[in-house]
């Protein structure tokens, strides 16, 4: 059908030059009618390439600038151990309980949860990959995109924001050049720098209230940092 | 106990009474099982194996423990709730989910004293018969997740955890399960469901309480960890002993998390309704920054009621009533229900009067609209709605209506959902704009300071358009 729009892929886009569409953000134009019913579906007919999964033409990792600090991923020996390991804490009837730790292993090893990753997941817990979708989709833990090489998570709850979180997350963008205006609490809470280095979200009350304002570099916390001290946190990384 | 030292700077003020953070900022003190044994650790878990399951929960009703998450419920007639003809396996979970803003004790536990929290599984367990134990620790504490399992290693190797605990005969493995930032795990059933893997949508009581019906359908006790832990004193010092502590049914000690505004932040254990406010504040944490002076208070953890620092109250019923200032209360359960608000988590944050209300309230509407788990319609547009209209008067952009509008929505969150959630996020609401209406009223006028700059630019290009 001429009518068919025929794009390519997502596996064989050059990622570096993809910019990012919101996915996760249903607007009216998402209604299908009769007019866009087939509007960027691919005629696979015409192309050499399998049909992508269900998983895959519904849950998207966008790119972003730190997608080329982590690996793509697969399935180590290793990787396999550890969620063993992970799935053995809870009965054996009840393997879906293993779901947040075995994405934890993922996201610490591959920076994000990929639909890759997704379908892996499910396989092993015997789930369908929905199951695992709607708890990657809840909770704000896992992220669905690329952080940068160093993820500041700021505490922007009350006694953080009268300590001044605000401001340190102000400096942090201000040194890292990131961009926030386009970022959602809910959608996209995560922004990523140009370069790819750094990357900054708003966590919800990281339980260090008094020592305020706080935050999270990677697995790292750190307390009492004022806007002041951003630099010198920055330069602890990189000295 | 006087031959402990502590870090420099971190001594414990004299009000406090030291009992669960006895090791926190302790000189020479790590998280290894040895430091522990040498500290008499895991004498009472001995104990406790030599008596019987019912003695032990007897023991903690004795004891007057009231649960120390929030609720306040006593954590003997929880353990007493599984239902004695029960045939499946019963689960203990340790909600170390500590996500209520305000609040931070169990922080300090499991980052420096692990082995107290696993002693105390170990004894609650065997009183209510589990045989597999979780503990569910926040996204947010990854070095502590580490810590912990580290600690669960240590102490299986020594054979307080495993099969035959000591010749006992007493099964029991912990493991740790992290959770993902989400504050609604915090609710028991909302975590029971995260741990079944699922979205931690919280399950309806009845018939859902955990008790009878928790983990996989089993009955399941699911304790702060700081409930956990005093079980280990409960049992060293009888719970007798232990009633004596604090109030009458207000027993024990409580750790009272402080930030904010004030001189000294921090966390303080005192024995439950022996301190008032006005000790706690000026005494202990140094009063008020410089030139400054207190404005409200905070009680229990964000979702808690605030209170006014020049109002008061009448606490008692009938006879026995008598007023009582702010600072004059005793921060224990009961007085605080007594005075509109909840002690709950024990999270204290103090507003002085540099602080907008609008911009704290804004602040609060904000957490709630994101951690909704959006179950049930009333939260999950109330909270949003709460938040986009507290948005408004924070930006000078509200017309008076709008503070009505909010009070509103308030109250049709409250009381109609599954979990209390709806409640925790129209308290706040509620409460604060029942003590500061005028407040926010005033900056609802038109010519107020508080306009956002595009609303300044939009206002200004309106003129000249009329």
């Amino acid at each position: 059908m001429s009518s068919q729009i025929i794009v390519p892929r997502p596996r064989s886009i050059d990622r570096s030059k993809v910019s990012y569409v919101r996915l996760h953000s249903p607007s009216i134009r998402d209604v299908p009618t009769p007019q866009n019913l087939n509007r960027g579906q691919v005629n696979y007919s015409d192309t050499n390439e399998p049909e992508p999964t269900v998983l895959e033409k519904n849950v998207h990792s966008p790119v972003t600038a730190g997608t080329v600090n982590f690996p793509p991923f697969e399935v180590t020996p290793e990787l396999e151990k550890k969620s063993n390991q992970r799935i053995a804490q809870y009965p054996d009837d009840q393997k879906r309980s293993a779901v947040l730790p075995l994405l934890h292993e993922v996201q610490h090893r591959f920076g994000f949860i990929s639909p890759e990753s997704i379908e892996w997941v499910a396989q092993k817990l015997d789930i369908a990959p929905i199951k695992v979708v709607e708890v990657v989709t809840f909770y704000p833990g896992f992220r669905q995109k690329a952080p940068g090489k160093l993820h500041f998570r700021v505490c922007r709850t009350l006694s953080c924001a009268m300590g001044g979180s605000y401001e340190l997350m102000a400096k942090l963008c201000e040194i890292t050049g990131i961009d926030r205006s386009s970022s959602d609490a809910h959608t996209d809470p995560i922004s990523v720098s140009p370069c790819g280095n750094y990357s900054v979200e708003y966590a919800e009350c990281l339980a260090s209230c008094g020592t305020a304002p706080v935050c999270l570099v990677n697995d790292d916390f750190h307390e009492g940092v004022t806007a002041e001290k951003a630099p010198d946190l920055i330069a602890k990384y990189n000295g | 106990m006087s031959d402990i030292t502590y870090l420099p700077g971190k001594e414990p003020h004299e009000k406090e009474h030291r009992l669960i953070f006895k090791n926190v900022d302790r000189k020479g003190w790590d998280t290894s099982i040895k430091t522990y044994l040498k500290d008499d650790g895991y004498e009472m878990l001995k104990k406790a194996l030599g008596m019987k399951p019912q003695a032990v929960i007897d023991e903690v009703k004795t004891s007057g423990l009231r649960g120390r998450g929030g609720a306040g419920f006593p954590t003997g007639i929880k353990w007493g709730f599984i239902p004695p003809k029960n045939t499946k396996p019963v689960y203990l979970i340790c909600n170390a989910d500590e996500s209520e803003p305000g609040t931070f004790k169990d922080r300090y536990i499991l980052h420096q004293d692990p082995h107290q929290l696993i002693e105390g599984m170990v004894i609650s367990a065997f009183a209510v018969g589990a045989h597999t134990a979780y503990i569910y620790i926040r996204e947010e504490f990854p070095e502590a997740a580490i810590t912990l399992e580290k600690a669960i290693a240590e102490a299986r190797k020594k054979g307080f955890l495993g099969k035959d605990i000591l010749g006992s005969g007493f099964d029991l493995e912990i493991y740790v399960h992290r959770g993902a930032a989400a504050y609604i795990c915090g609710e028991e059933t909302g975590l029971i469901e995260s741990l079944e893997g699922k979205r931690p949508y919280p399950r309806i009581k009845p018939p859902y309480f955990p008790a009878a019906i928790g983990l996989y359908m089993a009955p399941t006790i699911v304790n702060n960890v700081e409930s956990l832990c005093h079980v280990v004193h409960i049992l060293r010092m009888g719970g007798d002993e232990y009633v004596k502590l604090g109030t009458p049914r207000n027993s024990g000690t409580r750790i009272v998390c402080v930030s904010g505004d004030v001189q000294k932040p921090g966390f303080f254990e005192i024995q439950v309704g022996k301190v008032t406010f006005r000790e706690l504040l000026y005494d202990m944490c140094g009063g008020p920054k410089d030139g400054r002076k207190f404005k409200a208070v905070i009680p229990g953890g964000s979702s808690s009621k605030i209170l006014r620092c020049n109002e008061s109250f009448k606490i008692g019923r009938g006879d026995d009533a008598k007023d009582m200032t702010f600072w004059d209360l005793p921060l224990d359960f009961d007085t605080l229900a007594a005075a509109g608000s909840m002690a709950g988590s024990g999270g204290v944050i103090v507003l002085d009067d540099s602080r907008r209300m609008s911009w704290v309230l804004n602040n609060i509407t904000h957490f709630y609209a994101h951690e909704s788990c959006g179950q049930c319609t009333p939260c999950r547009e109330g909270s949003t709605w709460m938040m986009k209209v507290s948005d408004r008067i924070e930006g000078g952009q509200a017309t008076p209506d709008d503070v009505k509008t909010l009070e509103e929505i308030a109250y049709q969150i409250d009381g109609k959902t599954v979990c209390a959630f709806g409640e925790a996020s129209a308290w706040p609401v509620e409460a604060m704009i029942d003590k500061y209406r005028d407040e926010l009223l005033g900056e609802t006028s038109e010519d107020n300071n508080f306009k956002t700059l595009e609303r300044q630019e939009q206002e200004k290009f309106l003129s000249t358009v009329h």
